[in-house]
């Protein structure tokens, strides 16, 4: 059977005027349909991933600093085109980081904490313990509770594992009642991550017992999230 | 549903007892604003909180633009921190606020009042209604105001919860206000009081419109009521994630039935 023409082979998006299209934008509008584009042609092709070239740096570069535009739909999309590169765009979202620009740093931990590459932690680690934000504290617990284990050698996994529940533990005193959520959400994929250990270790399912407890957190939702995670994640 | 006020410039940590100190002062009016907020945040139960507020929303103050300060403003932050508070006494000086002429702190007391769950309010929030859409629901001349803070008298009767055929006379004519935020607050207090799902489908229908802050008042509506069968479009209007998980965290706290309590967790998760 032959294939009907367009559908026999991949055929490269041009990604050099998709980031020109990007730079060129001269309205808000403008700038989010540009970069929803980019990062679409980023999304990882059907037939696998693709070798990194120097365009698709480019275009990597170009949503990272798209994050610092204040621009939340062009954000957003940006975010997702990084979260669909994968780790191949961890190096340039650190290297990229601009410690003065708030907003850009929130949308980079939202973007780390969706790869889930370990050279993310000690952004995710600084982020729940210290940012302003509760919806980026929010996401750094979840990203947490994702990151993956398998990329990292053998011999740091369990010093990692164990830093993300410390890291955890201490965010599940926060504030904010979404952050606490966020913790427990983190806690349980923690306590489900393929190389981590098993079963979940009785600190753990500790920390999750405190957030069930009434006497111990006021917020419904969060206890009732909390039990749920106790209960999926079964007796220690 | 109204966002918490934050206090004014750098909030540092204080007691309970300096908060006390600061609203029983008078000369800096910023010190009170701020021990008022406080107290509310905090849910203090000291003795003293309650007969401190409740001077503190007798008290009158002129607008000052050039501090950014707003008209009455230790009053109105007073208003809401006795809704917060869970406390009876309260409920004779939020009515007296009810019937002032500050439209700001109507608006506050109305919210307080709602809060609380006064039944003994309900009689006052329908008049300060009855005019209808066309008087207490007319646009003020020169601000963008209506003559009533209609949306939280509104409100207020939904979270009461006295459903007479008095008060769903009332509210009913503003179901078709020009507005859509005031169709909103109509359509979740008439969701509230009636549980009928009809107006569940309205406000759905209303997390699918073009300006964002109606979709963003839906959401909080449909949390407030904690209106299940919103769950799938909760999830997917265009809005912030923090405000779709304020509206979820209402639908596991408030509503029973479908869909089950766990469907609506794992919908939070995927928020994060």
């Amino acid at each position: 059977m032959t294939l009907p023409e367009g559908l026999s082979g991949p055929s490269q998006p041009d990604l050099s005027s998709l980031v020109a299209a990007v730079d060129g934008a001269h309205c808000a509008e403008g700038l989010v349909q540009a970069t929803r584009a980019l990062a679409l042609a980023l999304a990882p092709p059907p037939w696998g991933p693709t070798a990194v070239n120097s365009e698709m740096v480019n275009a990597i570069r170009t949503l990272v600093g798209v994050m610092g535009f204040n621009n939340p739909g062009a954000a957003v999309a940006a975010v997702d085109g990084l979260m669909a590169c994968g780790p191949a765009a961890v190096e340039h979202l650190l290297d990229g980081l601009d410690n003065h620009n708030y907003g850009a740093r929130a949308w980079a931990v939202r973007a780390l904490a969706g790869i889930g590459d370990g050279r993310g932690l000690d952004l995710l680690e600084e982020a729940l313990q210290g940012d302003i934000g509760p919806s980026v504290r929010r996401a750094a617990a979840r990203g947490l509770g994702q990151l993956r284990l398998e990329t990292l050698a053998p011999e740091s996994r369990a010093p990692v594992w164990n830093r993300c529940l410390g890291a955890l533990e201490k965010g599940s005193e926060d504030d904010e009642w979404v952050v606490r959520y966020a913790v427990v959400v983190g806690l349980e994929s923690l306590g489900r991550s393929p190389h981590g250990p098993r079963p979940a270790p009785a600190a753990l399912m500790d920390c999750l017992k405190q957030l069930a407890q009434p006497a111990r957190e006021a917020i419904p939702v969060v206890r009732l999230r909390a039990q749920l995670a106790l209960d999926r994640l079964g007796p220690p | 549903m109204e966002p918490e006020t934050p206090p004014p410039g750098n909030a540092e940590p204080i007691s309970e007892a300096e908060a006390l100190r600061r609203l029983r002062q008078s000369e800096d009016q910023s010190l009170q604003y701020y021990g008022a907020w406080w107290l509310g945040r905090m849910r203090s139960r000291h003795p003293d909180t309650v007969p401190l507020l409740c001077q503190a929303l007798r008290q009158r103050q002129p607008r000052d633009e050039g501090a950014g300060v707003e008209h009455n403003a230790v009053a109105r932050n007073a208003a809401r921190a006795l809704g917060k508070l869970d406390d009876q006494r309260a409920i004779g000086d939020l009515l007296e606020a009810l019937d002032d002429e500050d439209d700001g702190l109507r608006e506050a007391a109305a919210r307080a009042l709602g809060d609380l769950g006064a039944e003994s309010a309900v009689h006052a929030l329908c008049r300060r209604l009855a005019s209808g859409p066309l008087v207490a629901g007319a646009p003020q001349t020169n601000s963008p105001k209506l003559q009533e803070p209609c949306e939280a008298l509104i409100e207020a009767l939904g979270d009461i919860g006295v459903a007479t055929p008095a008060v769903l006379t009332v509210i009913e004519p503003f179901l078709d206000h020009d507005r859509p935020l005031i169709r909103s607050a109509a359509s979740r207090a008439m969701l509230q009081l009636t549980g009928e799902t009809e107006w569940g489908d309205r406000l759905v229908t209303l997390l699918a419109h073009p300006q964002l802050q109606v979709r963003r008042a839906a959401l909080m509506d449909l949390g407030a009521v904690g209106w299940r069968p919103a769950l799938g479009a909760i999830s997917a209007t265009l809005a912030e994630n923090s405000l779709k998980l304020i509206a979820l965290r209402g639908l596991v706290e408030k509503g029973p039935g479908e869909p089950d309590t766990e469907a609506v967790l794992l919908a939070m998760d995927e928020l994060l």
